[in-house]
């Protein structure tokens, strides 16, 4: 595109321009060729841009899909179902804000052939950049540790407390492997138990009861789900809705996954698949694009970071302002909705 | 390669409007092109104004996780909220594409990438309205019973609160 605009300025046309200083006849030999881009920016500029409109449709597209998918959804979980922290949220946010000035600091220092500066400032920025990335790493073990996956074979979340859950709990309590630890716990003394796992082991006794009893009524399988995994009923600091400061279980210390990691029985919540499936969506596509960012900069490490690097800083800051961008939507959307 | 580049290669030559033919090989306003990216180059800048925009950011986030927060008066109405942190959020996209990516300074091109983006954009999420958001208006009744709804959240919280496996728990 932007080469195609090649004049000549003396009234000479050789074709199309492609014989460079190539002298046909017995002309001055003296061909001045001018190359004109047909945009006033730089070409690697301009496919950074074309790149970038294509990105914004991509995300446009998975985001869209969410918030149809979310407002189109009879319930979804509210974030602290989900074990999502606003906190933690709001701190990877301010993260990638604090990495974009240091991009944007990085570029001027460039420009301004402050190159140790523009290396400093790029250094800070990959140094965040896998910040935020540790802290996402720490927030999916949270939830993978409560067998939220967004697919079946390790995903652990049943829809509602209905006799499939319960045929699903009545299974895995029927494994081997777990026939085996839990003879052992049952043997093992109270006294080499804490207080809690002893309490937690007289309601599991009683959700196996629950469990297998031929003459169960719905709302067991209410009262088992909630034994295994509690929906906590507030978030840390106070959410929408709430329905008072510090009642209910306050956390999800209390449910027997968390006290016997081992047990892995299937939990309930509602709404929680379809919110599995968008949250490691869209996280993840944005992790992956916060990856290609950091090895960018670590390409770009490797460089002088001097005036002549300043393209190459202004693109890949340019990518990672985007990113950033889809960052601050997929925020409130996620945590805070 | 930025415009500084541009404006300072000489093997490239100065930049024109297709079929203009430059007098010489120097680039000044007659050169047809918008002055803006020759701003971008020495208008602007300055980190004082991108401290503004960050601590405008800062702030903005701030606000958003003020909904949150037991101060939000319209805690009964999450609508209210949802409206301002989207709100907020735009605001926060638009300080960043117009500054961090200094879209602000650019030339017209701008429009012409980010406009058509943006149309698209705002189609393909409506689009999925009808089949994906209005997916649960009408289902059998077979689905419905399986689906989960607010009611199943209901269920649970009064089990928790039932406290039915309490008692041998406590001693």
């Amino acid at each position: 595109m932007n080469a195609s605009a090649i004049s000549v300025p003396h009234g000479h046309d050789d074709g199309h321009g492609h014989s460079h200083g190539q002298d046909d006849g017995g002309h001055h030999g003296h061909l001045t060729l001018q190359y004109q881009p047909g945009l006033p920016l730089s070409r690697g500029k301009l496919i950074m841009w074309l790149f970038l409109s294509t990105e914004i449709m991509f995300f446009a597209a998975l985001l869209g899909s969410y918030v149809v998918l979310r407002f189109g959804a009879p319930v979804w979980p509210k974030p602290h179902h989900v074990h999502l922290s606003e906190p933690i949220g709001a701190f990877n946010t301010f993260v990638l804000i604090c990495s974009s000035v240091t991009i944007v600091l990085a570029l001027e220092s460039a420009r301004a052939n402050k190159t140790g500066l523009a290396k400093m400032w790029m250094l800070l920025t990959l140094l965040l950049g896998t910040l935020f990335l540790g802290v996402k790493a720490y927030e999916y073990q949270a939830k993978f540790s409560h067998g939220i996956y967004p697919q079946a074979p390790r995903s652990r979340i049943y829809e509602k407390p209905d006799l499939y859950y319960g045929s699903a709990v009545r299974e895995r309590l029927g494994e081997p492997a777990i026939i085996d630890k839990l003879k052992e716990l049952d043997d093992t003394p109270a006294d080499k138990l804490t207080p809690e796992q002893v309490s937690a082991r007289a309601r599991l006794q009683q959700v196996r009861k629950m469990v297998t009893s031929p003459e169960q009524q719905a709302f067991d399988l209410a009262v088992v789900a909630d034994q295994v995994m509690p929906l906590p009923t507030e978030g840390p600091g106070g959410s929408h809705g709430g329905s008072g400061e510090g009642g209910g279980h306050g956390g999800h210390v209390s449910g027997l996954n968390d006290i016997f990691p081992w047990l892995r029985l299937p939990a309930v919540i509602p709404g929680g698949n379809m919110w599995a499936s968008t949250y490691f969506l869209l996280t993840g596509f944005h992790a992956i694009h916060v990856m290609v960012g950091l090895i960018v900069f670590t390409i770009l490490l490797g460089y002088k970071l001097g005036p002549k690097d300043a393209g190459k800083i202004e693109n890949a800051g340019l990518y990672w302002h985007f990113v950033d961008l889809v960052w601050i939507f997929l925020f409130p959307l996620l945590y805070l909705f | 390669m930025s415009d500084h580049d541009i404006h300072s290669a000489h093997a490239h030559g100065p930049i024109t409007r297709a079929g203009d033919i430059p007098e010489h090989d120097k680039h000044d306003e007659h050169d047809g092109h918008d002055h803006n990216s020759h701003d971008h180059d020495h208008g602007h800048g300055g980190i004082g104004k991108y401290l503004l925009v960050f601590l405008a950011l800062c702030g903005l986030t701030t606000m958003s996780f003020l909904t949150y927060s037991s101060v939000w008066p319209w805690r009964d109405q999450p609508h209210v909220g949802w409206a301002f942190m989207m709100a907020v959020s735009c605001t926060k996209a638009m300080l960043v594409v117009l500054f961090f990516m200094h879209v602000f300074w650019e030339a017209n091109w701008k429009y012409v990438l980010t406009i058509p983006a943006a149309m698209m954009a705002i189609f393909l999420a409506l689009m999925l309205v009808p089949d994906v958001g209005m997916r649960t208006r009408m289902v059998s009744q077979e689905r419905a019973l399986r689906m989960a709804r607010t009611s199943d959240v209901l269920l649970m919280e009064q089990a928790a609160e039932a406290k039915v496996l309490a008692e041998p728990a406590a001693h």
